[in-house]
């Protein structure tokens, strides 16, 4: 099967993909189309639990705090590999491990226990308007993802300088969830919109808040990246599979030009969300993470759509497993918040040097 | 102004949208034309009334549920003569002077609404159109009269085209592909009819239809030589629909299997004749259809683009996103790529329709309809449309009205049509899905959906890339051609 060819990492990052890899293999794929159609499932569960064992379910929480203190990169070739699998499972990971990222910057070792035992997740709200005022956070949080009862929500109350983050408990007095029954993708765990009402919050960060945020910015645009680069991946997988299988025309649809192209191109996306992530992981700016986030994301939607184009109808019916990817790529574009915003806000950060 | 004051509040949007039509107004064409503004104020009226509230919902139990249909759009088809867009008036349809034109601009209205439950009824149209180009007159009194009886009953009988198998998809719908395509299901000749055997796959309204038009090769090793169109009824020995797919979107119609175990189709379903399945069938079918193809996705495109600029409208945190000159400018972008779909199928329909009036309205037809029904279904008329000499009298009047450069030109139209509206739509609601986030908002549900859906009309009705080639090899290689059937010669025909 062909990877990503030109991709090469040191051994460190050859052996956790390849540990990453066995897990998306033999506890994701198996049921990713059950994770699909039911939320909260004991399946979702069981994959939590080994992700756990794995170190997943704190990775980038420093060990003398409890958790696994691995590096930004090394969490993104986890996630990049469940998503291969998973992209729902891959998010969920995801948004669980942004919203602990403020606890590195607290002594709270028994926060971080308390976050991190894996059943519920943790969760991150990255729209809408909060704010923390006498203590107590109201505003409404759209579209949040891994929302269950009891789950820690990482909220960014205010705006400018004055943000905090804060946490909420879903089901705390103040806190009302409105589920969102259908959405587009990553459909193994629930949305819902978040409205509060002088809620009280469960733990506000107090200082280095700008350091915390900015650095759960980062986890969220790079992992965001990664899964979508699992997206291309497994797009390109299975494109490629049945390209070699199917005939049309009285030839393998892979010796047609038109679908090389569409491969070639997936090759091509792969190799530029590795590339573009790891170079983002090595910094601390936030700007080459969004950047990464941008790219993966388009290319991943791209991906997707040109997959189930070369399944044709096969690749829009659901039993074929490609149309999945068509629906969680695009949430990887849409998360955490508009695109076009975040282009403006790169010539923002380009302009103010930061 | 004149205009102002005769028309009607569509009628007036319509005349802003499509300029064409008012000039048609002007020149005289008006009973036409008022046809199609009343057509698009039914249309209207079906979705503000049926279609729009129940959408979601229903598109959320077809996931649950994907072998549920709800016969309730059928039954509303019915009440706004959905199901006889392509009927011939003088059998009671309401196929007029705009017939092609009328079906582009409803599927555009309608799948602004839902293209699901728009799907539901145009692919209706789409299985009876074989049964009136082919000039199967055997077959109008009973198959489409019942059709018409039903609709005015509000008891609908509905027909579906088959064309797409397990491994051929896009083989099956191009003459040079079909030479080559791996075909599942055969027709073999034996005494008084034929035998089917195998399977279609993917087929619109499959599991609700009554009728179907069906492609089949009388030798799968010679397929673009035998490849003949058959009528085949649901009630038929041998035949059942044993799968409903679940569809990432336009899931409020069905995409069915057909199975077909030793099924026995008489002489007498044969529409026209052994072996001019493509030129006839297929090629003829894709030139009117691939435009209605161009139209759907813009009307999907449409409906995205009118809950998007709801959503641009709506306040936020004291502020609206159409007050950002990013969103304005992506507003005009998306209706330019909607108004640029529209000149394209626009194009298409206009000259499909005239093409298609003058084979479907001359002399020898409407004598022909205007006989009492009585009479043209008498055993001895009967057996006439369905021997040689009918078939020849049928076949000499397309080919005296259906000329082999006009259905060229037409499919080129259609297939660039299509592909341009598709990837469009893709585009727009992609955009559209792009600009708003992650909002809690109905406005953004309708536009996943719309996401979802538009992409079927990338693949469907041929793919795009397929399109793409059957654009470049008529236009720029002249590789492609329709061909209207060649005068028969005894001893081809069934």
């Amino acid at each position: 099967m062909i990877g990503v060819p030109w991709a090469r990492e040191s051994k460190q990052y050859t052996v956790l993909r390849s540990n990453a890899l066995n897990f998306a293999v033999s506890e994701l794929a198996p049921v990713a189309d059950d994770l699909e159609n039911t939320v909260d499932s004991p399946l979702l569960w069981k994959a939590v639990e080994k992700a756990g064992e794995m170190g997943m379910l704190a990775a980038l929480v420093p060990e003398q705090l409890g958790g696994e203190g691995v590096d930004l990169y090394s969490l993104c070739v986890a996630l990049e590999e469940s998503a291969v699998e998973s992209a729902g499972f891959a998010a969920a990971l995801l948004f669980h491990n942004a919203a602990l990222v403020p606890l590195v910057y607290s002594d709270r070792k028994d926060l971080v226990e308390e976050f991190t035992r894996g059943r519920p997740l943790c969760t991150a709200a990255t729209a809408g308007e909060t704010v923390l005022e006498e203590g107590k956070v109201s505003g409404s949080a759209p579209f949040v993802f891994n929302v269950m009862e009891g789950a820690p929500v990482l909220l960014f109350a205010g705006s400018g300088e004055a943000r905090k983050a804060a946490y909420v408990r879903v089901g705390a007095s103040g806190v009302e969830t409105r589920i969102d029954p259908y959405p587009l993708g990553w459909r193994v765990s629930e949305f819902a919109t978040l409205e509060m009402k002088g809620a009280e919050p469960h733990f506000v960060l107090d200082g280095s808040e700008r350091e915390a945020l900015a650095a759960t910015e980062r986890t969220l645009y790079l992992g965001l990246a990664a899964v979508a680069n699992g997206i291309v991946r497994k797009a390109f997988q299975k494109a490629y599979d049945y390209a070699r299988q199917r005939y049309q025309a009285g030839k393998l649809i892979i010796e047609h030009q038109a679908m090389r192209l569409m491969l070639a191109r997936m090759l091509c996306a792969m190799e530029e969300g590795r590339a573009l992530i790891r170079r983002a992981s090595g910094v601390e700016d936030l700007a080459p993470a969004i950047i990464a986030w941008r790219r993966a994301g388009a290319n991943a939607c791209q991906a997707a759509m040109d997959g189930v184009q070369i399944h044709g109808g096969y690749g829009y019916m659901r039993d074929y497993g490609m149309e999945r990817l068509m629906r969680d790529a695009k949430y990887c574009q849409m998360f955490p918040r508009p695109e076009e915003e975040q282009l403006l806000r790169l010539l923002d950060m380009a302009e103010s040097g930061s | 102004m004149m205009i102002g004051q005769e028309l009607s509040e569509t009628g007036r949007r319509l005349f802003r949208d499509f300029p064409i039509l008012r000039m048609l107004w002007e020149s005289g064409r008006k009973k036409g034309i008022r046809e199609t503004i009343g057509l698009i104020e039914k249309a209207e009226e079906f979705n503000r009334t049926f279609a729009v509230p129940r959408a979601l919902e229903l598109d959320m139990r077809m996931e649950r549920e994907p072998e549920y249909f709800d016969w309730e759009i059928m039954r509303r088809a019915c009440r706004y003569r959905f199901l006889s867009l392509f009927i011939p008036r003088q059998l009671g349809g309401i196929a007029g002077e705009f017939m092609v034109t009328n079906t582009s601009l409803l599927m555009d209205e309608l799948c602004s609404g839902c293209s699901g439950i728009a799907l539901a009824v145009g692919a209706h149209s789409l299985g009876v159109a074989p049964l009136v180009t082919s000039g199967a007159m055997a077959h109008w009194d009973t198959v489409l009269k019942e059709i018409v009886e039903g609709e005015l009953r509000e008891q609908p009988v509905t027909m579906a085209y088959a064309i797409t198998e397990p491994s051929a998809g896009t083989d099956v719908e191009e003459p040079e592909y079909l030479e080559k395509a791996k075909l599942s299901l055969e027709a073999k000749k034996v005494k008084g009819g034929y035998v089917l055997n195998g399977r279609k796959c993917f087929i619109s309204d499959g599991s609700e239809a009554k009728y179907f038009t069906v492609c089949a090769a009388l030798d799968r090793s010679r397929p673009l030589q035998t490849w003949t169109t058959f009528l085949v009824e649901r009630d038929m020995e041998g035949f059942s629909t044993p799968r409903v797919e679940l569809k990432m979107g336009q899931r409020a119609s069905h995409a069915a299997e057909l199975l077909f175990e030793e099924v026995f189709v008489p002489d007498s379903h044969v529409l026209g004749y052994e072996g001019d399945g493509m030129g006839n069938g297929i090629l003829m079918i894709m030139a009117a259809s691939r435009g209605p193809v161009g139209s759907i996705a813009t009307g999907i495109a449409r409906g995205a683009f009118q809950h998007f600029l709801a959503w641009a409208k709506t306040k936020r945190n004291g502020k609206r996103p159409i007050d950002e000159d990013r969103i304005r400018l992506a507003l005009a972008d998306m209706w330019g790529m909607i108004q640029e779909n529209r000149g394209l199928y626009m194009s298409n329909a206009m000259l499909g329709d005239g093409i298609f009036s003058k084979a479907l309205d001359n002399p020898i037809m409407n004598l022909t309809l205007g006989l009492p029904s009585s009479l043209r279904t008498m055993p001895l008329m009967r057996n006439f449309l369905n021997s040689y000499y009918g078939k020849a009298m049928i076949n000499a009047i397309l080919r005296y009205y259906l000329k082999d450069e006009d259905m060229t030109q037409l499919l080129e139209t259609a297939s660039l049509a299509k592909f341009s509206c598709a990837d469009n739509a893709m585009e727009l609601c992609s955009r559209a899905l792009s600009l708003m986030g992650p909002e809690d908002s109905e406005e953004r549900r309708w536009v996943e959906k719309c996401y979802r859906d538009a992409k079927l009309t990338q693949i469907y009705e041929g793919t795009n890339q397929l399109n793409r080639l059957v654009v470049n090899n008529i236009r720029f290689e002249e590789t492609l051609r329709v061909e209207v059937p060649r005068p028969l010669k005894k001893g081809v025909m069934a």
